[in-house]
């Protein structure tokens, strides 16, 4: 309940509104947002209170976090090297194992250079907000993650959306640009939300035939999409012509951190003056050593990457036969839109009551001011997990 | 206002009708958010909608700063130069 008068003309005051809105999603049953997770039982698997918890919403896509040899890496970093850096890349902060680390995605991405951050977030902010300067311009999908509209905000170059997913729409507005400065244009390989596709291909040919470098964010489709995992622009045969690929080791990776490589080598330069890469603590070696052991199984082993798209098409072919209405092809995110707030609330808490977590999204973090009971595949969900979670479905649509 | 001015304010106050649900007189300093009830997202559709019907990019942080209506019109007579 928030305290209108103890708050009045404080920094506080602004979250009124907030506060009431998080008060009626309480009053409908659990916190959806910040939910606690007593016990991981598994990849799949968690302890909520008594109840064990299916789990639909983690982005765990590859399930590598239980991975012997991931477990085992980090393990061993801790013992090698102790739990933290306690400093900077610039400083104190670059251990061999974040070095080994970025040879080992040039060398997987094919690229001339590579930059390793301490989160995804991180790598998008130290990236974008660097690269394009004042008097430049950057390009930007609307329905690009809050990072990427992030780091526009702390860059100086000036900032245009283009409609989502139209190359056509980005032309016409790279062809209204004066000629000076450079231009970026930054798009996503699979959106989080939506679990749709970028047309990347299409994207590549339109930068550079209007003089602008391509940067594409694949933390999402990295492990999923591709030969060897390497992502939508893999996957769509231009993964060589693309400037910038992006990703976090929190999805996929199973680990904390992100990246950004690039088939430029002057990307090595903004090391020295990105603010994000070098103003914060570097990533823990447990986590940089779980993201190198979780690589070496992403480019090497098809038969996650197998397992997990069939369990996609076992569940996409599950809900719709259900008579729902997923918001993309079939693909390792699945967003089922509902017709509002309310009913995304009350159907998130029917869910948990039958066992099943997926995430809830609500405006202003989704497109379209959509609500969304989101789903995210596994290659660790098993047939009868899919089964269990199709049948939880199926008891919203009858009410149950 | 001069005649040009006069005929975008028509124009925008048009497509501001369409996207609020607040019936009221649509004047110069008329607040889109807090008179209309245009959220930040309905704002986003907004812009693109005068994007393209004045063939016109707007810099994301020139968006951001818009409150008022005549704050929109001057920012579309700034790109537009009219």
């Amino acid at each position: 309940m928030f305290d209108t008068e103890a708050n009045k003309n404080t920094v506080f005051a602004k979250f009124e509104k907030l506060s009431e809105r998080v008060d009626k999603l309480r009053a409908a049953g659990r916190t959806p947002f910040g939910m606690r997770f007593d016990e991981m039982l598994s990849q799949t698997r968690a302890r909520v209170g008594n109840a064990e918890i299916l789990l639909a919403g983690t982005n765990n896509y590859l399930g590598l976090t239980y991975d012997a040899d991931v477990m085992e890496a980090a393990k061993q970093a801790i013992d090698t090297h102790g739990t933290a850096t306690t400093g900077s890349r610039l400083a104190n902060g670059t251990y061999s194992l974040h070095l080994d680390l970025e040879t080992d995605l040039k060398e997987y991405f094919g690229a001339a250079s590579a930059m390793v951050c301490t989160t995804g977030y991180q790598a998008n902010l130290a990236a974008l907000s660097t690269l394009a300067g004042r008097g430049d311009h950057l390009l930007i999908d609307a329905d690009s993650h809050a990072c990427i509209y992030d780091a526009c905000r702390l860059s100086d170059a000036e900032t245009i959306r283009f409609r989502h997913n139209s190359p056509e729409d980005l032309n016409k507005r790279l062809s209204r640009l004066p000629a000076e400065g450079a231009r970026l244009v930054v798009i996503e390989g699979l959106y989080s939300m939506l679990g749709d596709v970028a047309p990347v291909a299409e994207f590549v040919e339109v930068a550079h035939s209007n003089g602008a470098m391509i940067f594409v964010d694949e933390a999402h489709s990295i492990g999923c999409y591709g030969e060897n995992g390497r992502g939508v622009s893999q996957a769509q045969g231009v993964l060589d012509k693309v400037d910038f690929i992006s990703g976090t080791f929190s999805k996929s990776f199973a680990s904390i951190g992100g990246f950004c490589v690039s088939r430029h080598e002057a990307l090595e330069l903004i090391r020295l003056v990105s603010r994000p890469y070098l103003f914060t603590a570097s990533g823990s070696p447990a986590n940089m050593a779980a993201a190198r052991a979780s690589l070496k199984v992403i480019a090497s082993d098809t038969t996650l990457r197998k397992q997990l798209w069939d369990r996609v098409h076992q569940l996409y072919s599950g809900l719709t036969d259900a008579g729902f209405t997923i918001s993309s092809p079939p693909g390792p995110i699945m967003a089922i839109s509902r017709p509002d707030e309310h009913v995304a609330v009350a159907e998130w808490n029917q869910l948990m009551d039958q066992g099943v977590y997926v995430n809830l999204a609500v405006p202003p973090a989704t497109p379209q001011a959509k609500s969304l009971l989101r789903l995210s595949v596994s290659a660790a969900h098993t047939e009868a997990d899919i089964d269990q979670l199709i049948a939880a479905f199926r008891g919203l649509a009858k009410g149950d | 206002m001069n005649q040009m001015t006069e005929t975008m304010f028509d124009q925008i106050c048009g497509i501001l009708r369409a996207h609020t649900k607040v019936e009221t007189k649509i004047e110069p300093e008329t607040l889109i958010g807090a008179d209309l009830a245009i959220d930040s997202v309905e704002m986003f559709d907004l812009v693109m909608e005068i994007e393209e019907q004045y063939d016109i990019s707007f810099p994301l942080e020139e968006a951001s700063d818009i409150d008022t209506v005549q704050s929109l019109v001057t920012a579309i007579e700034r790109i537009t130069n009219v």
